[in-house]
């Protein structure tokens, strides 16, 4: 800990991935939440079919949907999973750069926090869940235009492992938001040692 | 009751605020169980779709235990908060220590009432401002909620077992339905617990950032409520209400007997519920990003008072 630190006159600032968070934050949340809803009227739609389905272009049209609500519904997911990454990329950013400007008006060196290996394994995560997730849901785009083509079976079969591939990208991307919350504990420690000694 | 829950997440007497969080490597731990658990279900669901008998009980079990894999790391996501917080109160007796000791010594001004800077308007008060009910209620409700929404993810794990066995004769319409409503209330709950344990993270911060100020005799700067604030709440609020909606809803599918019908609650009772694990989610974002801004205020108060003395 003590060590695992840059010595500058002048705080370092914000580095790329705190950049990134600062600038991208927003967008993914707004796409979660335009994702959703559209999600739940293709849900409402599909269950006005299955109610009244009486023959197989019903069934055809319900498993169309299927795929296309989930590939919405996990497009909201991604996104709001992205948009907490990236807030927590953000969080981890003004520590950085506060930190640094505070160190500086005291007229000391300025200790800047290597990148923690807890943030690069945020990252990591980050990007693996967005794969799966995002991948499953270019899949699920996939079989609902192939409806029609393919056998009904088959769409079935790609609906239950795309399900399962999308539940591996949540827990991936939940997994990343934890190693990233324990970022902030380091960062937090960190720059509590470090005023202390700011006074000695 | 808050005061005993409170008491969990600041530092007792005597700790060392250069030793490393306890709760994080927990957390950690707890984090990757989930993740396994959540793996196990993949490998056994692809298995199933790739098989050529009967696939319903594997399926059954296999979104049981999806479900308390994702409780699972949402429960240690809560405990590394905890540990965050613990630190925030160590870091603000450090700033206290440090602006006391660096800071110029000339005439504190006068509160001036409110204050428009770069991050919003703020109130200049000459003491700390009390916490906000929202604050009072984030620190009652973070651990009822956790531990009450842990606990409907493992009944609803135990009814997917019970779904799983009564699949072979069709009669699973009931389980079904019970396992769903309970365990996504329970996921609603979780993260219900981490909303309001970022809310409690905000409080903690502004509470301490009133006391550093207060304690050095300065006029004490707050922010006012941001936007973003306001608006985690609302999401909060109406995200938990979709969770507990779905459930009473599920219920209602659940004494459905027409299997096609059955279906159609099916169809759109899916959805909904993720609405309300998103409305949850998009509000985590905004409480976040509320953290991020009063972080950056606060830094530029503390480089303001060791710069200028006031």
């Amino acid at each position: 800990m003590t060590t695992n630190y840059t010595v500058t006159d002048k705080g370092l600032g914000y580095a790329r991935p705190h950049k990134m968070g600062n600038r991208l934050w927003g967008v993914t949340f707004a796409m979660a939440i335009m994702a959703f809803p559209v999600a739940l009227v293709l849900a409402f739609v599909r269950a006005a079919t299955v109610a009244d389905a009486s023959g197989p272009a019903d069934i055809e049209d319900a498993a169309r949907l299927g795929h296309l609500i989930a590939a919405f519904g996990f497009i909201g997911f991604g996104a709001v999973f992205a948009s907490i990454s990236f807030a927590i990329a953000r969080i981890l950013g003004r520590f950085r750069k506060g930190g640094g400007e505070v160190q500086e008006a005291a007229g000391g060196k300025v200790h800047t926090l290597r990148m923690p290996v807890t943030a690069k394994v945020l990252i990591a995560f980050m990007a693996m869940g967005m794969m799966a997730i995002f991948g499953a849901v270019a899949l699920h785009f996939v079989a609902a235009a192939a409806v029609g083509t393919w056998s009904l079976e088959s769409v079935a079969r790609w609906a239950e492992v795309l399900e399962a591939v999308r539940r591996l990208g949540v827990a991936l991307y939940l997994f990343g938001i934890a190693i990233g919350l324990g970022a902030v504990i380091t960062v937090v420690r960190f720059q509590t040692v470090r005023l202390g000694q700011l006074t000695r | 009751m808050t005061t005993r829950f409170d008491a969990l997440t600041r530092p007792k007497t005597g700790d060392d605020p250069s030793a490393p969080s306890r709760l994080r490597p927990i957390g950690f731990g707890a984090a990757a169980i989930g993740v396994l658990a959540v793996v196990i279900a993949l490998v056994a669901n692809v298995a199933a779709a790739n098989s050529a008998t009967e696939t319903g009980a594997t399926f059954a079990w296999s979104f049981g235990l999806t479900v308390l894999g994702f409780g699972t790391v949402k429960l240690a996501i809560g405990l590394i908060l905890v540990g965050i917080l613990t630190q925030i109160w160590h870091r603000a007796a450090s700033v206290e220590d440090a602006c006391a000791r660096l800071r110029p010594h000339v005439e504190a001004p006068l509160p001036r009432g409110t204050v428009q800077t770069e991050f919003g308007e703020c109130t200049e008060t000459a003491t700390a401002p009390g916490p906000l009910p929202i604050h009072r209620m984030a620190r009652t409700m973070w651990f009822p909620m956790l531990a009450m929404g842990y606990m409907l993810v493992v009944v609803g794990f135990v009814l997917s077992l019970v779904w799983a066995g009564k699949v072979d004769d069709g009669t699973q319409q009931a389980a079904q339905a019970w396992t769903q409503g309970v365990q996504f209330l329970g996921e609603g709950l979780l993260l219900a617990g981490i909303s309001f344990l970022l809310g409690s993270i905000l409080a903690a911060l502004r509470e301490s950032g009133g006391r550093v100020q207060e304690s050095l005799g300065l006029p004490v700067r707050t922010l006012k409520m941001p936007k973003t604030a306001k608006l985690f709440v609302g999401f909060m609020a109406l995200g938990l209400m979709v969770s507990m909606v779905q459930l009473v809803l599920y219920a209602v599918a659940a004494a459905v007997g027409d299997p096609q019908s059955f279906a159609a609650w099916s169809a759109w009772l899916g959805p909904f519920r993720e609405v309300g694990l998103g409305l949850l989610l998009a509000g985590v974002v905004l409480a976040l990003v509320t953290i991020g801004n009063v972080l950056a205020f606060q830094f530029a108060r503390v480089r303001e008072i060791i710069a200028t003395g006031k």
